[in-house]
């Protein structure tokens, strides 16, 4: 990893992540407040990397923003902001407005809340988040875009319902298996009877997202992204909230119901019969490839690579549920230091009892370097217990990684560049079976 | 003084007069254009804008194109990540030039909130130091975006200072987003440090071939070698048909910059004459190399269409006295196009089209639908300057009515507007500017994308063929109107649809 510059950044600026997640709230229309060339830029990105998804209702270039220019930066962009809104009211039909910023109104000192509240005290639909580029990733900015809805959008004050749950940690666009990874995981949260609000999948409404302080217990399945909201919002609306890693497959699908009925006191009898019915049939439907499984060599050494959510969850899915020998895995976000324990403990104890390495690298080009640390070239020798036959999980930037070792390999994580993405998931028991085909199918492509 | 002394290049709002908001016809430019006013019209601001692109994408599209360059962007995270997306140019344009598909390497400095305090130089050296050492690329593009135009990094003394510690060639390049409305000034922007750090050192002096006959040969080769200049908006599919229309009558081709090794720059200065497919493209560099270099160049007509190509043909030709030539080879190949058109025409007939695109780009296009048999009922051009008006001139000529113009630097919402009133049964638009209309149930294609052909008599062939499948089956756009909205009130499609341009002595808003 460099200290001086990230390379090839799998993610945006913080406004990405934030203008993303806007546009994957129901109704949601952002309100960018920044130089014109960054919608631009996210729209491109995503066309690059989120598994050809650019748009939904008002995204890529449709986006309304203040293109503030020279002029602002010299006498200040709140006037601009305050006709973009005005203009953007008479002409975008939206439910919720949300303004967002880049980097140039943030460096010149734009005070947004005070234009934003002023719309607000008039009843407009509309929140504020400064999101101002150079603030971080895109993850943080679906975080701070979560943060204004808890502070500025949810209703105050209303009473909890038993069984009632809001589910985060998955980033829309970020995640180019969004939407199916909430449904997924929001279809187990249901066969343990609980009531999901996922605030970005065609199920959701602005009503429901309105209400969420009605929520019992806030999920978020993410060691990262959305703790910060999870943790605001504990402290606005009294919702306690539980951390899991993205549930992908049967073993951590198990561990994720358990953990959420644990926390929510439900009856250990009925979890148990979920998991019991949903294991059942899931290996009812892998039992006919166990033939072709055996018969054709089908267990891999593998490397995986991949954003903080992935890497955990796919290397514990390759290792435990697929029995395959994950040797080296790769986290791809620059990760602080104090985080770095919760997400390599996660696969720090595998129930397969496989030991994986865990490198925390944001510089992709490197990963080679790591797995021949971990596993030392051959020297010469006669017999040699190669890295293979391999598999390279990770991005569509891990296609040189893949050739230069000989592996077939699966986009998965950002930047998704070859495979095209609509509501396909891995998340839960039936997300499982989706990855190993995925996975299966991409070994025996030529066959 | 030239251009070219400066650090930064001049914009475009200020170099040519180009304007970005502004609402004309067919004929209002085209008379104006006759009227020798050039390109005074009086440019505007919207009240409601949507977002578009800054002059850093373009610029990353040529940069991202170099072989053995890494390109560092010195801004915040999010600056370049677009390169997501053309890192499929680059993987598809190494690998239809070299035979294996390459990931580009992009850098950035992500500056953060402690950087936007204290300033971001430092950091800068550090990241170029570490680039050398790590990818040992040929050369660095140092790319300042944003954050740096307004904290005051100077990175071309930054690259001036660390040049000599360093093996890679350090390129500064200002594509500092807030500063331009005009996003073309992107090829000024890289045209620019190519102009100041790839050219002049080596020029033509030191050039020292061994015995007399190949100082003839050379001679011989270079009075035929022309620079055709690409700046990324041609696959190599469209270089390939330039190069074969140009090498039937002779002439060597020398493709510059896309795709071209920072080493092999010098071989431009030394050729016969530049030849630009595009004037939005390339004046400012053009200018440069004939004034310094002497090569000459031609830059008018874009050849997409049948008589733009032949025109472009036409003025090559005639500056090594190929005229004959070129008549014969025009002859034959329009001959054999129109002959081969005539399967999609009824198809074709009286439909009636709507283009938008980079200016010079959409108006040629708009030429080549009137010349396949449709009825081009509306423009909207990116910006606007002098270059365009042989273009409007031309498809006034041709026009069946006196339809809109639309300077606007994507804008959907105008666009929704206008195509909601005037219904045409085809559209054409830029990359990411195609969903207004598909989700309006309008055939749709594209008017730019490297892996199609466009250009020359192929391309012509190329967009009917294309054209011709989108309008013999459009149930993809339909099925999308059926079910889906687009983001805009209902009063928006019964407003005025030029309601939030305020030009000069026009009423606010109304």
């Amino acid at each position: 990893m460099s200290e001086n510059f990230v390379e090839r950044a799998r993610y945006l600026c913080s406004l990405g992540g934030a203008a993303a997640t806007v546009t994957a709230l129901p109704g949601g229309v952002p309100i960018l407040h920044s130089a014109s060339g960054c919608a631009g830029n996210f729209a491109w990105t995503q066309n690059g990397g989120s598994g050809l998804q650019v748009g939904g209702y008002c995204g890529s270039l449709t986006v309304p923003s203040s293109n503030i220019g020279e002029t602002e930066v010299v006498f200040g962009g709140e006037e601009r902001l305050r006709e973009q809104i005005a203009s953007t009211l008479k002409v975008m039909h939206g439910g919720l407005y949300v303004v967002v910023t880049g980097c140039v109104p943030e460096v010149i000192g734009d005070d947004i809340f005070a234009v934003v509240n002023d719309f607000r005290s008039e009843g407009v639909s509309i929140i504020g988040a400064a999101t101002g580029g150079f603030r971080g990733d895109s993850y943080w900015g679906y975080d701070l875009v979560l943060q204004a809805l808890v502070k500025d959008y949810l209703a105050k004050g209303i009473e909890k319902a038993k069984g009632r749950v809001n589910l985060w940690g998955v980033v829309p666009y970020m995640d180019p298996f969004w939407r199916g990874n909430l449904e997924g995981a929001r279809r187990l949260l249901e066969l343990i009877g609980l009531e999901v609000n996922s605030f970005f999948t065609p199920a959701d409404t602005l009503e429901g997202i309105q209400a969420a302080a009605s929520a019992e217990l806030n999920i978020v399945a993410s060691d990262l992204y959305g703790q910060g909201a999870a943790r605001l919002f504990e402290e606005k609306h009294g919702t306690p909230f539980v951390t899991a890693p993205l549930p992908i497959g049967v073993s951590a699908s198990e561990e994720f119901l358990r953990q959420v009925g644990a926390a929510l006191s439900l009856d250990e009898g009925l979890v148990e019969r979920v998991i019991a019915r949903e294991k059942k049939e899931y290996y009812q439907i892998l039992d006919p490839l166990t033939d072709c499984y055996n018969d054709l060599d089908l267990q891999r050494y593998a490397v995986v690579v991949g954003d903080a959510n992935y890497a955990v969850a796919l290397t514990r899915f390759l290792a435990d549920d697929l029995g395959w020998l994950p040797a080296l895995t790769v986290v791809t976000d620059r990760v602080q230091e104090s985080e770095q324990s919760a997400i390599a403990g996660r696969v720090g104890q595998l129930a397969s009892g496989f030991a994986t390495n865990v490198v925390f690298e944001s510089d992709g080009s490197q990963v080679l370097g790591h797995l021949n640390r971990v596993w030392p070239q051959p020297a010469g020798q006669k017999y040699y217990n190669s890295f293979s036959p391999a598999f390279v999980v990770g991005s569509s930037l891990e296609r040189e990684l893949a050739l230069q070792i000989g592996a077939p390999h699966l986009s998965v994580s950002f930047p998704v560049a070859n495979r095209a993405v609509l509501d396909r998931g891995y998340t839960g028991f039936r997300g499982g079976l989706r990855l190993a085909e995925d996975l299966f199918g991409a070994i025996v492509v030529n066959r | 003084m030239s251009y070219f002394d400066n650090k930064v290049p001049p914009k475009r709002e200020d170099r040519l007069k180009a304007v970005i908001a502004h609402n004309d016809s067919i004929c209002g430019l085209a008379l104006k254009a006759r009227g020798g006013k050039g390109c005074l019209i009086d440019d505007g601001d919207r009240g409601f804008t949507q977002g578009t692109i800054c002059l850093l994408l373009p610029a990353l599209a040529m940069l991202n194109s170099l072989p053995d360059n890494v390109v560092l962007l010195h801004s915040a995270l999010g600056c370049g990540s677009c390169t997501h997306s053309q890192n499929a140019n680059v993987r598809m344009g190494s690998n239809a030039r070299w035979g294996k598909a390459k990931d580009g390497v992009w850098l950035s400095t992500a500056l953060d909130e402690t950087d936007v305090i204290s300033g971001g130089e430092d950091k800068l050296a550090r990241a170029i130091i570490e680039a050398d050492r790590r990818y040992r690329p040929a050369s660095i593009t140092i790319v300042a975006g944003c954050v740096p135009g307004i904290i005051g990094d100077d990175i071309d003394g930054v690259a001036q200072r660390l040049q000599p510690q360093v093996s890679a060639k350090l390129l500064p390049v200002h594509c500092e987003g807030f500063k331009t409305k005009i996003w073309a000034t992107a090829y000024d922007a890289v045209y620019h440090t190519i102009g100041r750090n790839l050219l002049e050192e080596k020029g033509v002096t030191d050039y020292a071939p061994q015995d007399e006959f190949e100082v003839l040969r050379e001679q011989e080769r270079l009075a035929k070698t022309v620079n055709l200049m690409n700046v990324s908006s041609m696959g190599r599919v469209d270089e390939q048909e330039l190069e074969r229309l140009l090498e039937s009558l002779g002439l060597e081709v020398n493709v510059f910059p896309v795709f071209a090794h920072p080493d092999s720059f010098v071989k431009a200065t030394r050729a016969a004459l530049s030849i630009s497919t595009c004037p939005t493209h390339d004046d400012y560099f053009l200018g440069y190399l004939e004034e310094r270099f002497g090569v000459p160049s031609i830059i008018k007509h874009m050849p997409i269409g049948i008589e733009n190509t032949s025109l472009w043909i036409r003025d090559v030709a005639r500056v090594f006295g190929f005229e004959e030539q070129a008549e014969r080879l025009i002859a034959s190949e329009e001959a054999e196009l129109k002959a081969s058109l005539e399967e999609f025409r009824p198809l074709f007939e009286g439909q009636k089209v709507f283009v938008s695109a980079g200016e010079f780009r959409a108006l040629a296009t708009a030429r080549l639908l009137q010349e396949i048999g449709l009825e081009v009922v509306g423009i909207r051009s990116f910006h606007h300057d002098h270059f365009a008006e042989v273009e409007y001139d031309k498809l006034a000529r041709e026009a069946k009515s006196d339809y809109v113009v639309d300077i606007a630097n994507v804008q959907p919402f105008e666009e929704a507007n206008l195509l909601n009133r005037l219904k045409p049964d085809l559209f054409l638009g830029h990359a990411n500017g195609n969903m207004t209309a598909a989700k309006l149930g309008i055939p749709t294609h594209v008017i730019y994308n490297t892996g199609l052909a466009y250009i020359g008599y192929r391309g012509v062939y190329e967009i009917a063929r294309r054209l011709h499948r989108q309008l013999s089956n459009p149930a993809y756009n339909r099925n999308l109107a059926e079910n889906l909205k687009l983001p805009y009130r209902d009063s928006w499609y019964q407003a005025e649809p030029f309601s939030y341009l305020n030009t000069r002595g026009r009423s606010v808003n109304e």
